[in-house]
């Protein structure tokens, strides 16, 4: 689940702000007759510092709640309890329509969704009326490196396989890292995969958590997988190590211990980077498997929830183009909305993946195990997170039988689709 | 209970006569004890009974509609029956070693030189908070050899899905060994030194001496204890789990705890409840056996002054006492010393080497004031500790009170009530609880967080005290009873009598609530993050940040440390007391 996912990573930055630490704040006193607007959000530690210092700039009085990891528990509890917040930023388009279909928000014009690509807007439709407004993305199609260590970045599936074989043999720095610790990891991995093919209808089924994990696509991008994972010597201390090592950790190993040559995830890997490593890393994109440039993003939607009074207002000015400015300044921050002028970015990369992420050039794909439906979307130990590493610990067992490892996986995915939409 | 209640009802008879009448009876009046005991009654009735209920009934209905055993087959299917074998395996083997070693360096260490050190040693890990301990072994596991030390020394990986179940049991022994140690200490002290000799004279060899002198009298019976107690403790694995445990073995390293949390995520579904009936049975099973086992006999090893009889002492062998406690006491200080030494780097530096290598600061703690997010939790958790700590004494003292006086029959049905309300799992109340809390608008928040405290703590504390005040001298009693013109008088009379007991609850009720992370888990709230909850965020991406983690870990730790060490006597003396009768 992404919601857990940014609980994670944020956790690390300001850690010290530890992520629960969630306490609320308002900005300036209180006016309005002391009640101030209440958003809801995921973000917790540095993020959740810089969410605040943007609403700072809002003319009302905004209170943020921090969800941390389960913004969908604490709503539910709100409501029950007869104190629904405002605003609430959901990072999941599944909650968006979730929310939608039981009534529990208001409908926003349908002006807004034009400051999107209509790809981004797409996701939060819900029968043909708009009840979000996009305020935050992540790109999770990079791959990682230091210009130092490597000097020449693979520019095909074909070539990293090469780099992989040839580095893993060479005796340096192995040619991978890998968090798989964390099943997000290799599902994003998966993903991008999956969105390399042109099927989107196919995506957008097994999103949905139809079992159709038995389509030639994911038996392909499956046996590529096990393929690259397979080979000996592809991560730092081998694959038994691999699946003990957290996403953060798999950063360290690239930029500062030097014992991996790349590594593969979001945006957000360059904040990591920045605490441990003075050389900053540079990036590739995550390379074309079945023909299609893959572009897998997440992303954050503000909604308003029903009976809000100034709810509406709020969104509005979060969904304009000046709202977020002091966030972009800051870094790690990145924003599907088209009105936020491209020279707010850093020159460079910054730049490019806003640019990119805005205005797709082809279909971009929402993360996929973010959308699956109950158990099936991942946590520590359950669902797709575990599944796909049960396939990485099969494949990274030395002579494994890779054609039975991805027949098996097959198998768990469709097993647990049928489950969790029983 | 003992033959002296009888004695106390006959001569209240004489007190009554005597008293003026406005005095009042000798013990409350059923209007009375019912007022004593409403607090304690409300809060156990509805944040501990009725969500037992209520999850004895989800375990057995969908939407109202009785499902039979539908949901138990759910929550068995898969690798159900492994989780409650592994369950199972912890409340065997962990009080299995942990009452060994215990028992052998309680022997070892008696009356050694250094003794003091090597018991303050091996006892400070109980002060830890549970979430402390899987941190530090967590650094002293780091799959990393140039990181973790254990690692390091044999090449395996502990925290990979073979050996990590064993690497949390030995965190969790680390953590208990010195509870035990200090129980059979105690123990060892009270055992009667001329029924040694006395058996000697009789041409007893050396096994009759340990048979018939120290394990029957008395040993037979502390081991029971220790045993229970630990394993009662092993419920309490959720923490360690959860921050040890990589995402990739949780599954591995999976009990029932864990699975309830994982598969009801704070509300209450079909095949959680039918596990954490399951679970629940369990542990009343083994409460009620445990508590048959260690009746009778001989009294609790009394805390405290020992006395000194004339006769053989029981000594272990001087090669035993020469090199066991040291190198116990080394072995117990290694965690403590990476926790520190890993602290005391700076957060790039603890993330990329060795805790034993590079320079050493104060950067780690800096950062972590940084923001104000720990300083708050530090605040609100000591806030938190305190009031609890308060309320359940009052609420306690109250319902002991009205206890204290009940005769057989009642007295024992009102322990084991009690008994099982201490030891039942907070994950198995989790979603009814946070129901109630739903309803009274008090989810998440302060108020909520401390109720469900004080609901968990009073049970214990009830026990505790009850024992204390039943315990008080007879004529103690009666002195207290002419002098006293209402009840709540007598009970403040009686109350220095109870000192020793209202300390350790005191000191085990605050520890208890500033070292919790499962309580802050299932019921804090964006505006109630208590400590333990601030630190396990820290510890979800642990290498990249177990700098702050540790220094987190070692701020967190000071308190509870220097309060169980100064009061051990009184705590062990409490736990013991409050477990036993």
């Amino acid at each position: 689940m992404r919601d857990r996912l940014v609980g994670r990573r944020t956790l690390l930055r300001a850690a010290a702000a530890s992520a629960a630490t969630a306490t609320t704040a308002t900005t300036a006193a209180c006016g309005r007759g002391g009640r101030a607007l209440e958003v809801a959000v995921v973000w917790s530690g540095g993020e959740l510092a810089r969410f605040r210092e943007v609403v700072r700039g809002y003319p009302e009085p905004v209170r943020v709640i921090s969800a941390g990891d389960n913004i969908d528990a604490l709503l539910r509890a709100r409501d029950r309890a007869g104190a629904r917040p405002d605003v609430a930023i959901l990072p999941r388009p599944g909650l968006v329509a979730g929310y939608a279909r039981d009534g529990w928000l208001e409908p926003l014009d349908a002006a807004l969704g034009e400051r999107y690509a209509p790809a981004w807007t797409d996701l939060i439709t819900v029968d043909g009326v708009l009840y979000g407004a996009w305020v935050k993305a992540a790109h999770k199609s990079l791959f990682w490196y230091l210009p130092s260590v490597l000097t020449e970045p693979p520019g095909s599936w074909p070539d990293l396989l090469a780099m992989v074989e040839s580095r893993a043999a060479g005796g340096g720095p192995a040619p991978l890292a890998i968090g798989a610790a964390d099943g997000w990891v290799l599902t994003d991995w998966l993903e991008n995969l999956l969105a390399g093919f042109d099927d989107e209808q196919l995506y957008r089924n097994l999103a949905a958590g139809e079992p159709l994990w038995d389509a030639w696509q994911v038996r392909t991008a499956l046996a590529a997988l096990a393929r690259m994972w397979s080979v000996p010597g592809a991560f730092p201390g081998g694959g038994r190590r691999a699946l003990l090592t957290q996403n953060e950790e798999s950063v360290i190993q690239v930029v500062a211990s030097r014992s991996a040559c790349t590594v593969f995830e979001g945006d957000f890997v360059a904040g990591v980077a920045r605490q441990f490593q003075d050389e900053a890393p540079r990036t590739f994109r995550f390379p074309a498997f079945a023909g299609r440039q893959p572009l897998v993003v997440g992303g954050d939607a503000a909604v308003v929830l029903r009976d809000s009074a100034g709810g509406r207002d709020l969104v509005r000015w979060l969904a304009g183009s000046d709202a977020f400015r002091p966030w972009i300044a800051s870094g790690g921050y990145l924003s599907p909305n088209r009105l936020v002028p491209l020279g707010l970015y850093p020159a460079g990369q910054p730049r490019e993946l806003a640019a990119e992420i805005r205005e797709p050039v082809d279909r971009l794909r929402f993360d996929l195990s973010d959308q699956l439906p109950g158990s099936f979307t991942g946590f520590d130990g359950q669902g797709v997170w575990k599944i796909l590493q049960d396939f990485f610990a099969a494949v990274t067992t030395p002579s494994a039988d890779l054609r039975r490892a991805v027949d098996d996986t097959v198998e768990q995915l469709n097993t647990t689709a049928k489950k969790a939409t029983a | 209970m003992s033959p002296e209640r009888g004695v106390l009802l006959g001569e209240t008879v004489v007190i009554d006569d005597v008293g003026p009448a406005r005095r009042g009876r000798a013990y409350p009046t059923i209007g009375t004890t019912t007022a004593l005991l409403l607090p304690a009654a409300l809060l156990l009735g509805g944040l501990v009974l009725w969500p037992v209920l209520r999850t004895g009934h989800a375990s057995v209905t969908a939407e109202g509609d009785f499902v039979g055993l539908e949901h138990f087959r759910t929550a068995l299917a898969d690798d159900g029956w492994s989780v409650l074998g592994r369950t199972l395996l912890w409340a065997m083997v962990v009080p299995t070693v942990v009452t060994a070693l215990g028992f052998v360096l309680a022997a070892a260490s008696r009356r050694s030189s250094g003794g003091r050190i090597v018991t303050l040693i091996l006892v400070a890990p109980i002060a830890l908070p549970l979430v402390v301990t899987g941190v530090t072994f967590r650094l002293l596991y780091d799959p990393d050899p140039e990181r973790g030390t254990a690692t390091w020394l044999t090449g395996a990986l502990w925290l990979g899905p073979e050996l990590i179940t064993i690497a949390l049991m030995s965190a969790f022994v680390w953590a208990w060994v010195g509870l035990a140690v200090l129980v059979f200490r105690a123990a060892f002290d009270a055992l009667p030194l001329a029924l040694a000799d006395a058996v000697r004279a009789y041409g007893g060899t050396r096994l009759d001496v340990f048979r018939d002198a120290r394990w029957r009298p008395l040993l037979r019976r502390t081991v029971a204890i220790v045993f229970a107690l630990v394993a009662l403790a092993t419920s309490r694995t959720f923490d360690l789990i959860l921050v040890m445990a990589p995402g990739s073995v949780i599954d591995e390293a999976m009990v029932a705890p864990v699975r309830v949390w994982q598969t009801s995520s704070g509300t209450v579904t079909g095949p959680s409840a039918a596990l954490g009936v399951l679970w629940l049975a369990v542990v009343l099973l083994g409460m009620l056996a445990a508590a048959l086992w260690t009746r009778q006999a001989w009294p609790p090893p009394a805390p405290g002054a020992p006395v000194r009889e004339t006769g053989s002492e029981w000594r272990a062998p001087r090669l035993v006492r020469r090199l066991l406690p040291p190198a116990a006491a080394v072995w117990w200080a290694i965690p403590f010393v990476v926790l520190v030494a890993t602290s005391l780097h700076a957060p790039r530096d603890a993330a990329t080497r060795g805790w034993w290598t590079g320079p050493i600061g104060l950067a780690s703690y800096r950062e972590l004031f940084e923001g104000g997010g720990l300083t708050r939790s530090l605040a609100l958790t000591a806030a938190l500790a305190a009031v609890v700590t308060v309320t359940v004494l009052v609420v306690a003292l109250l319902a002991a009170y009205a206890l204290a006086w009940v005769s057989p029959p009642g007295a024992q049905a009102a322990g084991v009530v009690l008994l099982g309300a201490a030891v039942v799992p907070v994950q198995v109340l989790a979603g009814p609880v946070t129901e109630v809390l739903d309803r009274a608008g008090l989810a998440g928040t302060f108020v909520g967080l401390a109720l469900v405290h004080v609901a968990l703590g009073v049970p214990f504390a009830v026990l505790v005290l009850r024992n204390a005040l039943a315990d008080v001298p007879l004529a103690r009693v009666r002195r207290a009873r002419l002098a006293g013109r209402r009840e709540w008088s007598v009970l403040a009379r009686l109350a220095p009598a109870t000192v020793p007991a209202v300390v350790a609850v005191c000191v085990l009720e605050f520890v208890q609530v500033w070292n919790d992370f499962v309580v802050g888990l299932h019921f804090g709230g964006p505006d109630a993050v208590p400590l333990g909850l601030a630190l396990y965020g820290q510890t979800r991406q642990f290498v990249s940040n177990s700098g702050l983690v540790a220094a987190g870990s070692v701020v967190a730790s000071v308190l509870p440390l220097l309060l169980v060490i100064a009061f051990r006597r009184q705590v062990v003396g409490g736990l013991v007391s409050g477990a036993l009768r």
